[in-house]
C-alpha cells in the first residue's frame, strides 16, 4: 500500500542526511578555518562560503518545484504534489537564509544592509511568490484543486528564475558577476574547494529535507484516507484496497 | 469559428453587463481618485521631486485600481452559477480566457485614460510631447497586468479570503511589468530621447508575450472541476 518510492526514501534518506552533514562540516572547516583570507575583502569573504551555496540551492529548489508542478499538471500524481509542497517550504527557508546572510555580508562590504538592485529585488520576489504559494495551499480545502492551483502559481512564478539568473548580466548591479561560466572557472582552488564542498552539502541537505517532508506529507494524506475522514476528497479514494 | 466567436461573446457579455450596472468602472474610478488624493498628501513635492516620483505614483495607483477590476471580473460570475456554466460549456477555455483578458484590459485602459489627465492637473505635469509614447506604455503594461491578473482572478475566486489572495499572488508576479512601466513612464515624462528607455518597452513586450502565452495554456487547469 505504501508507495514504492516512499519505501526507498525511508531506506536511503539517512545517506543523504549523513552526506550533507559531512560535506557541510568539511566545507565549513576548510572555508572558515583552513583557507586564506581574500586579497580585497579579507576575512569577510568567508560569508561567501555560506551565502552563495544557499542562494543557488534555493534556485535549484525552485527549479525542482517548477518541474514538479509541470509534472503534476500532466500526470496528477499525488506523490509529486507532496514533493512540490515540500520543495516550496524548503526553498522558502533557503531563500530567507540566503537573503539574511547576503545582508550580513552587504553591510561591511557595500556599507548598506539592503539595496534595490535587480538581483536582490528578483530574489525577494521569489520569496514572496513562495509565501503566496504556501498561503494558497493552506487556504484551499480540496486537496486536488489546491494542488492544481499551486502548480499553476509555481509555473507562472518560474518566470522570475531567469530574471534572477541573468539580472547581473543585463543590468549593471552591485552584485558580483558569475565566476563559473563556459569560458572556465575564474577563481582559485583555495576558494573553489570549500565552495564546492558547501554547495554539495547544501544540495544534499535540500534533498534530505525534501525527502523527509515529502514522506511526512504522503503518510499524513494516507492516514486521513485510511481513517475515512476525507474519503471523498483525497487522491487515495480510488486506491483503497 | 467557435474560438473567435467565443472571445467576441465573452467580451460582449462583460461590456454589456458593465454598461447596464456600471459598478466596476465606478468603483475603480472612485478608488483611483482616493489613491491620488492620498498620494498628494503623502509627499510634499516641489517640481523636481514630482518628476522623480510621479511615474511610480501613477503606476501604483493604476495597479491597485486594476486589481479591483480584476477581482470583480470573476466574482461577478459567482452569482447564478455562471462560473459552473463556464466550466461546463463546450467553448474552448483559452477563448474564454482571452475574452476575459480583453474585457479587463478595456476596463483598465479606460480608467487609466480617464485618470491620467487628473494626474496632469494635480501634479502639474508637462506631457504634450510624450502623449503618444505614454499611450503605448499604458497599452503594453495594462495588457501584461490583465494577462496575468485574469489568470489569478479565476484562480482565487473559489478559495477563501479571495480579496486578499489576489493582490498577494498577483503583485510579486507583476513586479517586472511594473518596474518596466515605471521606468519607461519616467523616461517619457522627463523628455529623455526614446533610445534611453526603449529597453524597458522591449521588456514590456516580452513580458506581455510570455505572460499571455503561459496563462493561456494554464487557464484550462483552473476551470477543470
Amino acid at each position: 500500500m505504501i508507495n514504492r518510492i516512499i519505501r526507498q526514501i525511508q531506506r536511503y534518506k539517512g545517506w543523504f542526511g549523513g552526506g550533507a552533514a559531512l560535506c557541510i562540516f568539511l566545507g565549513l572547516y576548510t572555508g572558515l578555518l583552513a583557507s586564506p583570507p581574500d586579497y580585497y575583502q579579507g576575512e569577510l569573504v568567508r560569508i561567501m562560503y555560506v551565502h552563495v551555496p544557499l542562494a543557488h540551492t534555493s534556485t535549484l529548489a525552485y527549479s525542482v518545484l517548477f518541474g514538479g508542478s509541470i509534472w503534476y499538471l500532466w500526470k496528477r500524481d499525488p506523490l509529486v504534489d507532496n514533493m512540490c509542497q515540500a520543495s516550496a517550504s524548503i526553498c522558502a527557508l533557503f531563500t530567507t537564509l540566503a537573503l539574511i546572510t547576503g545582508s550580513i555580508w552587504a553591510k561591511p562590504t557595500w556599507n548598506t544592509w539592503w539595496t534595490w538592485d535587480p538581483r536582490l529585488v528578483s530574489f525577494t520576489v521569489l520569496l514572496l511568490i513562495l509565501g503566496g504559494y504556501l498561503m494558497l495551499r493552506r487556504l484551499v480545502d480540496d486537496p486536488m484543486r489546491g494542488g492544481r492551483y499551486a502548480a499553476i502559481l509555481a509555473i507562472v512564478g518560474g518566470i522570475d528564475l531567469p530574471i534572477i539568473k541573468f539580472s547581473v548580466e543585463w543590468w549593471r548591479t552591485l552584485h558580483q558577476p558569475m565566476s563559473f561560466s563556459t569560458r572556465g572557472v575564474s577563481i582559485s582552488d583555495d576558494i573553489l574547494i570549500p565552495l564546492t564542498l558547501m554547495s554539495l552539502g547544501c544540495w544534499l541537505l535540500f534533498a534530505y529535507m525534501v525527502m523527509v517532508r515529502t514522506q511526512i506529507l504522503y503518510l499524513t494524506d494516507l492516514l486521513h484516507a485510511k481513517k475515512g475522514r476525507l474519503l471523498s476528497q483525497t487522491h487515495f479514494s480510488q486506491t483503497t484496497p | 469559428m467557435p474560438f473567435f466567436k467565443t472571445i467576441h461573446w465573452v467580451v460582449w457579455k462583460d461590456l454589456i453587463s458593465e454598461w447596464r450596472t456600471r459598478e466596476t468602472m465606478s468603483s475603480m474610478l472612485f478608488f483611483a481618485l482616493i489613491v491620488i488624493l492620498v498620494f498628494s498628501f503623502s509627499f510634499s513635492m516641489d517640481q523636481d521631486a514630482a518628476r522623480q516620483l510621479i511615474a511610480g505614483i501613477i503606476w501604483v495607483a493604476f495597479t491597485f485600481t486594476g486589481i479591483i477590476g480584476l477581482g470583480k471580473s470573476f466574482t461577478s460570475e459567482l452569482q447564478n452559477d455562471c462560473l459552473e456554466s463556464l466550466q461546463m460549456s463546450p467553448a474552448p477555455k483559452g477563448a474564454i480566457y482571452l475574452g476575459k483578458v480583453a474585457a479587463n484590459f478595456l476596463f483598465m485602459l479606460a480608467v487609466e485614460i480617464l485618470l491620467f489627465p487628473l494626474f496632469v492637473l494635480f501634479f502639474n505635469l508637462d506631457v504634450i510631447e510624450a502623449v503618444g509614447t505614454l499611450l503605448i506604455i499604458f497599452f503594453l503594461a495594462t495588457l501584461g497586468l490583465s494577462a496575468v491578473g485574469t489568470l489569478f482572478s479565476a484562480l482565487t475566486v473559489q478559495i477563501r479570503a479571495r480579496e486578499v489572495m489576489l493582490p498577494v499572488l498577483l503583485l510579486p508576479l507583476a513586479v517586472p511589468v511594473m518596474i518596466a512601466a515605471v521606468e519607461a513612464t519616467r523616461g517619457a515624462l522627463n523628455g529623455d530621447p526614446f533610445s534611453f528607455y526603449s529597453q524597458w518597452i522591449h521588456l514590456l513586450i516580452i513580458f506581455d508575450i510570455i505572460f499571455t502565452v503561459v496563462s493561456f495554456w494554464l487557464f484550462e487547469f483552473i476551470l477543470d472541476s
